[in-house]
């Protein structure tokens, strides 16, 4: 979800940016208290991983294809901070070297995507004991509960932030617009994601014995 | 002026435009900026607009149509100001990316620097590797691969990528180990 | 059987091949040398279809190649069957569920009937039978290799294009694949930095230059002689050494890996 800078007013990514913040804070933490040494490499290791999957893309039906993020993959292997740390790096590195998506629009893809849809993955993996099905769900969910929070964030724009008139400053559209608007794609595209994380989570499965380092 | 302090007056102005409202602002903002582009103008601005065009031409198409089909009077203000807004904060971050370092910038942090410099080293590796994963499956496909073909070469390649990962780390603590990155 | 006229490439403003010009005939075993960097990998895929080469062309059997016309259609079936080519990274071929399924593919992505003979002739001619009914990636890096091997051949093709086969295997391995390709009655294109190896991988070579031309094209024993020749392709150089106890310097080649 690449949205640029300037659809979502300073009222709204400056306190995301302060909760985003304690979160990579606590998961800079965590991710260090099971590898000291080996953090930085790793943590640089499992965010090129994620920068490259965003490059994969997904055939649909109907002749077009979506780009992967492989949250969801990343969760149900290798855990949620993991995820969410490495995410977020490439949120970050998408945006400043490369102009892709936006500085403001950071913390809104980090929370959503990187800590919501990994917690989501996660559970929903963990839940359903590591099945096929849990894979599946996993990606799914990895997509299409950032959808909501997403389409909850932008919709809120206009009611936030509006002229004395009321008319919108920033993005225009509300909750009756976003929500059908990114839900229904999202729920479709879930599915792709959803038949990647299945097959990708077991191949990990079976690659990881070799190094047996979680 | 040092990468740092660039990339503090980026941040700064990025962080004034999201809050500009007022077009005449906001044109007059993206005019100093083009200045400060100098003979990239064109060059950086035609990025700037492709990079945001299809999420702002989208909205911005979906509102007027929107007002249009509900006999409103259309919203040029709201078109004006945003957009010029998105246009402005787009060029500001390519004229970033063009004139500032970031390994450089960020060299107050030596964790944060390492971790960058790794992290996109490792990732333009990994992105050859990964474009011949699809150039394989063409390779070997007479007829334009199934969708259970391409679903199975693309869980492979992220697998693989994970696992390269795996690897990567690995040898990447062991070098910067013998280094003495870590004492 | 596979013609290029003037073929150039670059990447960015990298240039990585200048007007390459040659002709393969059908059966013939041919080696492409260079040093890294050279474009021999570039040059492969030009040859199987997977880039567009910025100039020139390529012909496989008086027909024009490139990746558009190879998108659909019966120049597709025809091209994809009679050319194949083993990556230098077998991982990127190799993404069916087992070692069975993946000799599979291509046989019956071309509709024919006999799958299970095929996949046990070709499995058993590699030396994969014990593994068909594993998952490729379980498998080691040779092993992998082979299964792609199998997988390629499955099909048949006339010819058969190979980057840098020899480079991750062990001797043994290695010594396998020199046997097993002399004995293929099909036309060979095989990339190697190994001079060693070279002769046994073709009578003829072509020898991409640092400059991104062809240097050489010809029998190969006489190349692998010529000293000069060598050098202006960065395939020899010169340092310190001893022989029986005397240091000296003078050009001399490794068998380069």
């Amino acid at each position: 979800m690449h949205i640029p800078d300037g659809f979502i007013a300073p009222q709204m990514y400056l306190p995301l940016y302060g909760l985003a913040a304690g979160l990579w804070a606590y998961g800079a933490k965590r991710v260090a208290r099971d590898l000291d040494e080996a953090t930085l490499p790793w943590l640089a290791s499992l965010t090129a991983a994620s920068f490259a999957l965003s490059f994969i893309a997904l055939p649909l039906p109907g002749g077009t294809s979506a780009h992967v993020t492989g949250v969801g993959l990343l969760a149900a292997s290798f855990g949620i901070w993991n995820a969410f740390m490495a995410a977020s790096l490439v949120f970050a590195i998408q945006a400043l070297l490369f102009g892709d998506g936006g500085v403001t629009t950071l913390p809104l893809n980090a929370l959503a995507m990187g800590f919501a849809g990994a917690v989501a993955a996660r559970g929903l993996f963990l839940l359903l004991r590591r099945t096929g099905l849990a894979l599946f769900l996993a990606g799914w969910i990895s997509l299409f509960l950032p959808a909501v929070l997403i389409a909850l964030a932008l919709g809120a724009q206009p009611l936030l932030v509006h002229d004395p008139a009321g008319a919108p400053l920033y993005f225009p559209f509300g909750w009756s617009v976003t929500l059908p608007a990114l839900l229904i794609p999202h729920a479709l595209l879930g599915l792709g994601e959803g038949a990647l994380t299945v097959l990708g989570g077991r191949l990990i499965e079976r690659l990881r014995l070799r190094y047996r380092h979680d | 002026m040092t990468e740092q302090q660039k990339l503090a007056t980026y941040l700064a102005a990025l962080f004034t435009a999201s809050w500009l409202t007022a077009p005449v602002w906001l044109a007059g903002g993206l005019i100093v900026v083009l200045l400060l582009c100098w003979r990239e103008a064109g060059r950086l601005l035609r990025r700037a607009v492709l990079a945001s065009a299809t999420f702002s031409g989208t909205v911005s198409l979906a509102y007027l149509g929107h007002a249009w089909w509900l006999s409103q009077p259309l919203p040029l203000d709201w078109l004006l100001t945003v957009n010029l807004r998105v246009g402005l904060m787009a060029l500001l971050t390519f004229l970033f990316i063009e004139r500032v370092n970031l390994f450089q910038a960020l060299s107050f942090s030596r964790r944060l620097s390492f971790l960058l410099v790794l992290a996109v080293s490792q990732s333009l590796g990994l992105r050859r590797t990964l474009a011949e994963f699809r150039l394989g499956l063409q390779s070997r496909s007479p007829r334009p691969a199934g969708i259970t073909a391409r679903y199975r070469a693309a869980a492979h390649a992220a697998a693989w990528l994970l696992d390269r990962a795996l690897a990567n780390a690995h040898e990447s603590a062991q070098a910067m180990q013998s280094r003495g990155m870590f004492r | 059987m596979i013609r290029v006229e003037g073929l150039s490439h670059r990447f960015g403003d990298k240039p990585s091949l200048l007007e390459v010009s040659f002709t393969l005939a059908a059966g013939e075993k041919a080696v492409l040398l260079g040093s890294n960097g050279s474009g021999k990998s570039t040059l492969l895929k030009i040859l199987d279809g997977l880039i567009a080469p910025r100039d020139g062309a390529v012909f496989y059997e008086e027909q024009r190649i490139t990746p558009d016309q190879l998108k659909h259609g019966p120049l597709r079936r025809r091209f994809r069957q009679e050319v194949a080519l083993l990556f230098q990274n077998p991982d990127v071929l190799l993404f069916n569920p087992t070692v069975y399924e993946e000799i599979a593919f291509g046989p019956r992505q071309m509709g024919l009937s006999d799958i299970d003979e095929r996949v046990a002739q070709w499995a058993d001619l590699v030396g994969v039978t014990a593994f068909l009914q594993r998952p490729p990636f379980t498998l080691s890096g040779g092993e992998k290799q082979k299964v792609a091997l199998a997988a390629l051949l499955a099909v048949e093709p006339k010819l058969l294009l190979l980057d840098e086969p020899a480079a991750a295997l062990d001797p043994r391995s290695s010594g396998w694949l020199v046997d097993f390709l002399a004995d293929l009655p099909i036309t060979l294109l095989t990339t190697t930095h190994n001079l060693g190896l070279a002769p046994e991988l073709g009578a003829r070579t072509l020898v991409l230059g640092e400059d991104h031309r062809l240097l050489y094209d010809g029998p190969i024993e006489p190349f692998l002689n010529d000293t000069d020749k060598l050098v202006a392709a960065n395939l020899a150089h010169v340092h310190r050494h001893k022989h029986g106890g005397v240091e000296h310097r003078h050009w001399h080649t490794h068998d380069w890996q």
